[in-house]
């Protein structure tokens, strides 16, 4: 309410930051795990004296930096450009919190990219050693670029002691940090395999090909017994209410979470069968088939990451709707369009109902609802009558724990009913 | 209320640093940033024109340059971004209420940056790549991926100036709140865009100058050719955005165009600095067009120009203070600096800074800058 609401019909802010922000995992994900596949299959070669595999890294590199440096890189740019257009506040929140540690992921950030850059160019240029050492430094600035965002996007859903003694280090090292650091590195290294799957399937040496199908499935077993025990560590510490929106509060999370399960069972158990069992037999279109089930883990499970941190954008601190928890009295007592910045309509001299009703709806609902598409409220509020709809109101955060209290006065609350009621009856 | 300027709070989480620290921040990576951008841009056009005129003359020296300038193209793009991610960061911890609210007004065109990006990206690597077997249509991709990134600087200066007039805010989002507004009416910010890209030309003009100079000893003919082609594109773009900077100064609402003329006493220094140091920088290059032995003066035609561009940046940051006067109290600005993780920062960025400096070194000897294939 302190920001204006940029306004988009039918898919809303959330999908938008969700399509951004699963694009970019998928990619920035593998840049890193990739980075340890890079150096540590350069290794191999040379042990083995294979320089085949050094011709297949080269062609995998080239891949490599022109899918991290150029499409990660600016899909990176691209979700901090989106939260900061779709949820101010909260960006705002986490750049003051936090502003040395984006300092401090850029340096990781600039390392990182100068050594992708650099990695690739000198293949053959300079000596073995030091190549690999480039390499190695390409991978732990990735990783620390990954530490540092991971322990800013966990403070999110766990602010811990964060709350009370607004320490940095508290915000940094919150209660999922490491179990969110274990999970994502896993995921990072099976991605790696994913994607050199993808490159290596590809190579027209068929005894070339047999070695690398089979080494990068190879890639997938660590992650494979990894994973869950980050994932029940992670669990664990979460919330109460964000373990009971998992476990059957809101079925379509459930349901999310259960194929997050589902797919990354697929892909390992695939990955043994096929292309690690039978390396000769794994086609460039299975490849892709494998690349889409690892998109769609990504997807699902980033997406219910950010619904399970509801009714919060960050937990106990900021409401979806942006509203800190220490105003909540404050707006109800105002009412919410006194206390809205951005809002053309005066409540002393405005008479129209359903006018004060949907700019309500635009300033306390609008971050999560739209009116007729994503989570439109229309169909939500279908054969409801007003009455039902105000009582509704008055204990969203009961009937409905993944939202946020109505804040408001009594006229507005009753407005917004009315207004809800309408959007159904004009047809 | 119609009439009433709209700011939204600053946020209540004070600002872990001191204002000064970040400021300073703020415009030296803005300074590095605008730097690699001149030679991702400017480059762009200036291969694209050399593609041209090579293919024209029939000449092996222009193809020599565009090949060169091919692998440049994209680590100075990477270097753009990264240098970018940077000042953006300082910015909005600072003027996070105005910039995030212009930003808001006109979001569509924001948010496309990243997609005009990606793809002036991708052309720069098909240029680079690609370079032999592309032959013919050389000069259309590196041309269209030059002309994506300058519609990013256009989209760019259209926000940085909307953030500094919040009078205008209220008509603009009350009339279309979808985020697919512009701000191209706005008088100062034509000039404004054009005096950056036409001074990309001249800072990129430089980059060829100093390829001259390298090849001088293999090849003293091409060497000689890449110095006079350079420092034309140097003197000739700097002559021109002499008359836009003009232009822009005008542009300016009066009470700002004073600053400069003995208002502020900084901004009114910077600029004669600025003056001087630009008409300095293109004496020496235009002594060095038909010197004999022109290294010594092209190296203090090049300070004298970094010293211009860092009170440009200087200006500009005067200018925005200026225009947010009214509207900032930075005594009301709550500060708790965290000087724990200030510490650990400055100690990473000097390892940071010793790490790309050595595998520069080990890989590219002495000619660091010049990326070979």
């Amino acid at each position: 309410m302190n920001y204006p609401f940029w306004d988009i019909p039918f898919i809303g802010g959330g999908i938008l930051i969700g399509l951004v922000a699963i694009i970019h995992t998928f990619v920035s994900q593998f840049a890193i795990g990739g980075g340890l596949f890079l150096v540590l299959t350069e290794i191999k070669a040379y042990k083995e004296n294979n320089s085949g595999i050094i011709d297949y890294l080269k062609i995998h590199s080239r891949f490599f930096i022109l899918v991290t440096l150029v499409f990660g890189a600016l899909t990176g740019v691209g979700i901090w450009f989106t939260i900061g257009l779709v949820t101010p506040t909260a960006t705002s929140a986490l750049i003051h919190i936090f502003v040395w540690g984006w300092a401090i992921e850029w340096i990781f950030f600039f390392i990182e990219i100068a050594a992708a850059m650099i990695y690739y160019h000198t293949w053959d240029k300079i000596n073995r050693k030091t190549h690999l050492t480039i390499g190695w430094i390409y991978f732990i600035a990735a990783w620390m670029s990954l530490f540092v965002i991971n322990g800013i996007l966990s403070f999110m859903l766990t602010p811990g002691a964060w709350i009370e003694n607004r320490s940095f280090w508290s915000a940094f090292f919150n209660p999922t940090m490491l179990p969110s650091l274990i999970m994502r590195t896993a995921v990072s290294l099976a991605l790696a395999g994913l994607y050199a799957l993808l490159t290596s399937s590809n190579l027209k040496n068929e005894d070339l090909r047999k070695l690398m199908v089979k080494y990068s499935a190879k890639w997938l077993i660590v992650p494979f017994f990894i994973l869950p025990l980050g994932g029940l560590w992670y669990v664990s510490v979460i919330p109460e209410m964000a373990f009971d929106i998992i476990s059957g509060g809101a079925p379509a999370v459930t349901l999310f979470a259960v194929a997050s399960i589902f797919f990354s069972i697929l892909i390992f158990g695939f990955a043994y069968f096929l292309p690690y069992r039978h390396p000769e037999r794994f086609p460039v279109a299975l490849s892709a088939l494998f690349l889409l089930m690892g998109l769609t883990v990504t997807a699902v499970s980033e997406w219910v990451r950010e619904a399970i941190r509801k009714p919060y954008i960050i937990y106990d601190y900021m409401y979806s709707n942006n509203v800190l928890k220490v105003n909540e009295e404050n707006v109800k007592q105002t009412g919410v369009l006194a206390s809205a910045k951005w809002t053309i309509i005066d409540t002393k001299t405005e008479t129209d109902t359903l006018k004060i009703g949907e700019q309500v709806f635009k300033l306390q609902c609008q971050s999560c609802h739209t009116v007729e598409g994503y989570n439109g409220v229309k169909i939500l509020v279908k054969g409801w009558q007003e009455p039902f709809i105000d009582a509704q109101l008055q204990h969203l955060n009961q009937l409905k724990g993944f939202m946020p209290p109505f804040m408001g006065s009594e006229m507005e609350r009753k407005a917004l009913a009315k207004w809800l009621y309408e959007l159904n009856r004009s047809y | 209320m119609e009439s009433q300027v709209i700011i939204p709070d600053i946020d209540p989480i004070p600002v872990p640093a001191p204002l000064w620290l970040l400021k300073v921040l703020l415009l030296l990576t803005f300074t590095l940033h605008i730097l690699a951008m001149n030679v991702a841009v400017g480059g762009g056009f200036i291969a694209a024109i050399t593609e041209f005129l090579g293919k024209k003359r029939n000449s092996q020296n222009h193809l020599e340059l565009s090949r060169s300038i091919s692998k440049m193209l994209p680590p100075f793009t990477a270097f753009t971004i990264t240098l970018g991610v940077a000042p953006l960061l300082f910015l909005q911890v600072l003027y996070g209420n105005f910039f995030y609210t212009s930003t808001i007004l006109i979001a569509w065109p924001w948010l496309s940056i990243i997609v005009i990006f990606i793809l002036a990206y991708y052309g720069y690597y098909l240029y680079s790549f690609r370079w032999e077997k592309l032959n013919g249509k050389r000069f259309a991709v590196v041309l269209i991926s030059a002309i994506l990134l300058a519609i990013i600087g256009l989209i760019y200066t259209q926000n940085i100036v909307l953030m500094l007039t919040p009078e205008k805010w209220k008509e603009i989002y009350f009339n279309n709140p979808h985020g697919t507004n512009l701000n191209i009416s706005d008088p100062t910010v034509i000039p404004r865009y054009l005096h950056f890209m036409v001074a990309a030309l001249a800072v990129a003009g430089l980059l060829v100058v100093m390829w001259g100079l390298k090849n001088i000893k293999s090849n003293e003919q091409l060497g000689k050719w890449g110095i006079r082609y350079g420092l034309l594109w140097f003197i000739i773009p700097t002559l021109v955005n002499i008359v836009v900077g003009l232009w822009f100064l005008i542009s300016l609402p009066k009470n700002l165009l004073m600053l400069f003329m003995g208002e502020n006493i900084y901004a009114t220094i910077y600029f004669l600095i600025a003056l001087v140091t630009m008409f300095a920088s293109l004496i020496f290059m235009f002594i060095a067009l038909n010197a004999v032995k022109p290294v010594m003066k092209i190296m203090f035609g090049k300070v004298f120009l970094l010293l211009t561009v860092v009170m440009m940046v200087l200006m500009r940051h005067e200018l925005r203070e200026a225009y947010l006067k009214p509207y900032i109290d930075w005594e009301k600005v709550q500060v708790e600096p965290q000087w724990g993780v200030i510490t650990i920062f400055v100690l990473l960025l000097l390892g940071g800074l010793i790490t790309v400096i050595w595998m520069l070194k080990k890989s590219f000897g002495k000619s660091s800058l010049v990326v070979h294939n």
